[in-house]
């Protein structure tokens, strides 16, 4: 009852893939066609997948995923990424996983990996130009810094939305909440 | 029949436990301990027997086959292999549970029709209380840590199930599909696209807090279903000759068929589907069900265990085609195009 995942869903970001049609933009989008059944994958750069969009008739499906070969977008904006300083091999210390295990398979071997491949994972899965932090919900057992650290990521983002909408007086408020949660931060790492 | 604006909904929450290396690199040993560790607190009386707990090699290929057909576990889980691996289904198919996976723990929600909303309340709850016997890996920056980087943050991914036949047949679900990556979600077809059903779900490193992901998905897939009844409305007003032959056709093939494939099966229901639905088509045969109902019950697994008695082991075998055209036959047996 699961629609099957795409055969190359692997955030590489190690190599880099141009659209199949013009071969000059990156790929950054995925589609599946199936006509009479029979399923294709073509990579696509978003104005390609427009016009193949709007040129398709009949039965048809044409379905877009996003690639996550976006890696290969944020490479071409971020020279430092291409040098050699990235491709160093780095290892992880608790899972033995290498930088060369997470190009190939796009898994990471445990919690620590993250610190470890961090800046690799970023680039890996980042949407936009900045990376957005988690908001959702938190571990009821983590440890109380965590849930205050999250907490005052929320806050700041709200603060930042609030200023960009001239709503100053609310801003003020969340500005003196996040003073408060700082405070009790700096008091729980002493 | 009813007319829900989703098909079927879906959930999976993955987690970790912070004390173990994801499955693919953990030692046998290491899975082993945390599958008998999460197994054990399932079947203890905490849980007042809500768990029903399977080892996978008890399991045959069409119990997993089944499992997968009802929505309770992904065809991927079914398909893997590995140290320590367990499945558990909770209060008798509200939700389930997959042990050692590509992540240590996957919770896993299926429901008919519309139930995104109370999907969520569940599995959080169940979540909140595994947490109490697995310490969760989490990063307060990348969020709940998984094997795969494209999923860790909510860990959570939602499944809306939408039935698009007229979108379909017109070529309009290419664009939807774009604008919809736009938003972080994807689509993609569910059994290989037949009947126009296809699947919708949040791919992406999908910040924000669960519950606006979901509504995401509830919003916009609400607005894909309106499109798909004014395209319907449109090619009934103006080729209303062709699609009435079209269902009429499918009316009889439903009717008079011996033997018939799964997705044939489903693109027949499909049409009939779209021909209740504008009134033009009497069905009394279908009873209460739902068209996706009655495509579920015609998977090949469903037809093997509730119609067969599982005296097949091979999902390719021929007999269940002849003994799904018997099923249409039946239920469509007194249907007609008004």
């Amino acid at each position: 009852m699961f629609a099957e995942e795409s055969p190359d869903w692997n955030p590489d970001a190690s190599s880099s893939v141009e659209c199949e049609l013009c071969g000059e933009e990156p790929a950054t989008m995925h589609l599946i066609r199936v006509v009479e059944g029979r399923v294709s994958h073509t990579h696509l750069c978003p104005r390609c997948a427009e016009n193949l969009a709007e040129q398709t008739e009949g039965l048809a499906l044409v379905l877009a995923l996003p690639t996550v070969l976006r890696g290969a977008k944020a490479r071409a904006e971020t020279p430092a990424f291409s040098t050699s300083k990235s491709r160093e091999e780095k290892l992880c210390p608790v899972c033995g996983t290498t930088s060369s295990d997470l190009r190939e398979s796009g898994l990471v071997g445990c919690g620590n990996c993250y610190q470890v491949f961090g800046e690799q994972l970023e680039v890996m899965v980042k949407r936009d130009v900045e990376m957005i932090e988690h908001m959702g919900k938190v571990p009821l057992r983590g440890p109380e810094t965590d849930s205050l650290r999250h907490e005052i990521m929320r806050l700041e983002r709200m603060l930042r939305e609030l200023v960009a909408h001239e709503r100053y007086e609310e801003a003020a408020g969340v500005r003196d909440r996040l003073t408060e949660l700082g405070q009790r931060l700096q008091g729980d790492d002493e | 029949m009813k007319q829900s604006t989703m098909t079927a909904s879906a959930m999976v929450l993955a987690r970790n436990d912070a004390d173990h290396r994801f499955p693919h690199v953990e030692d046998r040993d290491g899975l082993e301990e945390l599958r008998s560790h999460v197994t054990g607190m399932l079947k203890s009386d905490d849980w007042g027997g809500a768990w029903q707990v399977y080892e996978l090699d008890d399991l045959s290929a069409i119990d997993l086959a089944y499992l997968v057909e009802r929505g309770l576990m992904t065809p991927r889980f079914a398909d893997g292999l590995g140290e320590g691996r367990a499945f558990a289904v909770y209060g008798d198919g509200l939700a389930s549970l997959e042990i050692n996976g590509e992540d240590h723990l996957r919770l896993v929600g299926f429901r008919k029709g519309d139930g995104l909303e109370s999907l969520w309340p569940l599995l959080n709850l169940l979540d909140d209380r595994l947490e109490t016997a697995v310490a969760y890996a989490f990063d307060p920056a990348w969020g709940y840590l998984t094997a795969s980087p494209a999923r860790t943050g909510t860990g959570l991914r939602v499944y809306a199930t939408l039935h698009l036949p007229a979108l379909m047949l017109t070529g309009k679900l290419a664009s939807i599909g774009l604008e919809l990556v736009k938003h972080g979600l994807s689509m993609a077809p569910l059994w290989g696209g037949a009947g126009g059903v296809v699947q919708v779900s949040n791919s992406a490193r999908q910040q924000g807090p669960e519950s606006e992901v979901v509504r995401l998905v509830v919003d916009l897939c609400a607005e894909i279903v309106e499109k798909e009844r004014s395209v319907r409305k449109m090619l009934l007003r103006e080729n209303p000759l062709q699609a009435r032959d079209q269902i009429g056709r499918s009316l009889g093939l439903a009717q008079h068929a011996w033997t018939m494939t799964f997705s044939e099966a489903v693109n027949l229901i499909s049409a009939a589907q779209v021909g209740l639905e504008a009134g033009m088509v009497e069905a009394p045969g279908l009873g209460g069900q739902s068209a996706f109902e009655l495509m579920t019950k015609l998977q090949p697994a469903h037809i093997v265990v509730e119609h067969m008695d599982r005296k097949v082991g091979c999902l390719e075998n021929t007999e269940i085609d002849e003994v799904r055209a018997r099923i249409m036959r039946e239920v469509f047996a007194g249907a007609c195009v008004r």
